[in-house]
């Protein structure tokens, strides 16, 4: 790749860089010769002084998602958050039962978690969303079993931006004694999140979704949750999580979830203005379909399929230009449809011939601009070669400008 | 997914591109688009040869590179029930994954099916040319 021409960068549903003042906080506790004690050192002041630093991003990320800070245990991301969870509760309540309600357009760390608890015995209802992504709660409420232990439902999803309504699935979850699981790794900093008031009993967060550090995040339990550790070995964390807690991440995740949810309601309506942009430019390609419900999700993201071109080829014509996900995840050289999008009723052709845009605090109208342009372009050139689309719209498709009218042109 | 040098140039600027008409033009396609991959080949046959190729096609990069190659090809090869360049030729052109040699059959049978109408063409219809004793000399 030629590092002059550097593509947009539009997949910050993927990671964030680390905002600055955060990177810079962290890397003077990594130089300091004052702040690099074991927080879990209590015999002298190089151990007192970290554990303040430790205690005081405790405070922060718990102001961040409307927690205690005595909820917040440190994990190295959302998906170890997410198995300690999992694990956890089931094995700590395997004698109260053994079912755990999902639904099919969680993450892989959720999916892949409960596949594994399928292969130890037990059970896993899988639930299926409508074909916006949102989930039925009297869904939820017919899966319920007597037996049914935990719910795990995530609050943004990291495909198609939909927002689940946890508190309508913790008001079912709650009077049938199951534990509710919510995966909240994409849903700091982009709507609010309020642990205490929507009855969740465990959530996930991660620091990198939020211009904090990769290798970091948290799992928040309600102090009624009992968890089984997954790992031993000095009693760490509440003895939930042993290891000693790395300072300079813990105080960079909480000083980018301060950050964040200071800036969340601007920062917002920023970005949805943007995404309007980058919708209103794409439709006027044609034959767009947008994936996911419009009303109930965030604006961050927007996740579009295009008809008549072919998947494999729409990602390597934008690759150069753009970096965006795409809806066909390449385990192999043969590219597979996207599950989530699947669990939406699309087609294996039209979920596979998606692009998943994210946007985030460094975006700008260029960025979008300089997207709408390439995808066009290169949509049009696609449906060309494929003859058309529908046949015959090709020659209509060239006349339409690669830019909007009126807008800086972008390359 | 890496591609080759041959294969991102004719993917991102293929050249015989469209389709054909008028006298000894024959086509042929094999796939579809539900399946994704289709091709589609026009060829336009002079007495005994290739005059000229276009081609179309719905699939992946490799797809449309090797279409867009072999169309390039054409022009003065002889009319025959062939590739202009053979399978496992082309597979190492391209640097064909094996997963992928399925879209080759699905390109072969295209360019077949075009050839094969050429060919029949020839045999069934007397022209002003003669009989076309050269159609099948190899």
């Amino acid at each position: 790749m030629n590092p002059a021409a550097f593509p947009v960068y539009l997949d910050y549903a993927s990671t964030t860089p680390v905002d600055a003042g955060v990177a810079a906080r962290m890397a003077e506790i990594l130089l300091s010769q004052k702040e690099f004690g074991n927080p879990a050192s209590v015999s002298h002041d190089y151990g007192d002084v970290a554990n303040a630093l430790v205690e005081e991003a405790r405070e922060q990320v718990a102001a961040a998602v409307g927690s205690t800070a005595a909820q917040v245990i440190w994990t190295s991301g959302a998906t170890e958050a997410n198995n300690l969870a999992l694990f956890g509760t089931v094995q700590y309540y395997r004698e109260r039962g053994r079912h755990i309600i999902t639904a099919r357009t969680e993450h892989k760390a959720v999916l892949d978690p409960c596949r594994e608890l399928e292969r130890r015995g037990w059970a896993v209802t899988y639930l299926k969303p409508d074909g916006e992504g949102l989930l039925d709660p009297a869904q939820l409420a017919g899966a319920l079993r007597k037996d049914t232990v935990l719910v795990s439902i995530m609050h943004v999803n990291n495909e198609i931006g939909v927002v689940q309504d946890i508190g309508a699935i913790s008001s079912i979850c709650r009077p049938h004694g199951a534990w509710l699981h919510v995966d909240a790794a994409q849903s700091v900093g982009k709507c609010p999140v309020d642990f205490a008031n929507l009855g969740i009993d465990l959530m996930s967060l991660s620091a990198h979704k939020a211009y904090g550090p990769k290798g970091v995040g948290a799992l928040v339990v309600s102090p009624r949750v009992h968890l089984s550790p997954l790992q031993f070995g000095g009693g760490q964390e509440r003895a939930f999580r042993a290891g000693t807690v790395a300072t300079h991440q813990v105080v960079g995740m909480g000083l980018a979830f301060k950050l964040a949810s200071s800036m969340s309601s601007t920062e917002t309506a920023r970005i949805a203005q943007l995404q309007r942009r980058l919708w209103e430019g794409l439709t006027r390609i044609g034959g767009v379909l947008r994936n996911g419900s419009v009303a109930h999700a965030v604006p961050h993201l927007l996740n579009v399929s295009f008809d008549g071109v072919e998947g494999e080829s729409l990602l390597a014509a934008v690759r150069p230009h753009l970096a965006v996900s795409t809806g066909s995840a390449c385990t192999s050289s043969l590219a597979e449809p996207s599950y989530v999008l699947r669990a939406l009723g699309r087609s294996d052709r039209l979920s596979e011939a998606s692009l998943r845009f994210g946007l985030g605090r460094p975006t700008r109208e260029g960025d979008i601009d300089a997207a709408v342009a390439i995808v066009s372009r290169e949509v049009v050139r696609l449906r060309q070669i494929a003859g058309g689309y529908p046949k015959g719209w090709g020659a209509k498709l060239s006349n339409v400008p690669s830019a909007a009218p009126g807008r800086t042109a972008a390359p | 997914m890496i591609y080759n040098e041959l294969t991102r140039r004719y993917f991102e600027s293929p050249t015989h591109v469209g389709e054909l008409s008028g006298a000894g033009v024959f086509s042929g396609e094999a796939g579809s688009r539900d399946q994704g991959v289709w091709v589609r080949f026009d060829l336009q046959a002079g007495t005994g040869t290739l005059l000229t190729a276009r081609f179309l096609a719905f699939g992946c990069p490799h797809t449309i590179a090797i279409a867009s190659w072999l169309a390039s090809l054409a022009a003065g090869k002889p009319l025959d029930a062939a590739l202009p360049e053979s399978i496992s030729d082309l597979r190492a052109r391209f640097a064909l994954p094996v997963e992928k040699m399925g879209r080759l059959l699905v390109i072969e049978d295209a360019w077949l099916a075009a050839a094969t109408a050429a060919i029949d063409y020839r045999h069934c219809a007397p022209t002003s040319e003669g009989p076309l004793s050269s159609v099948n000399q190899d």
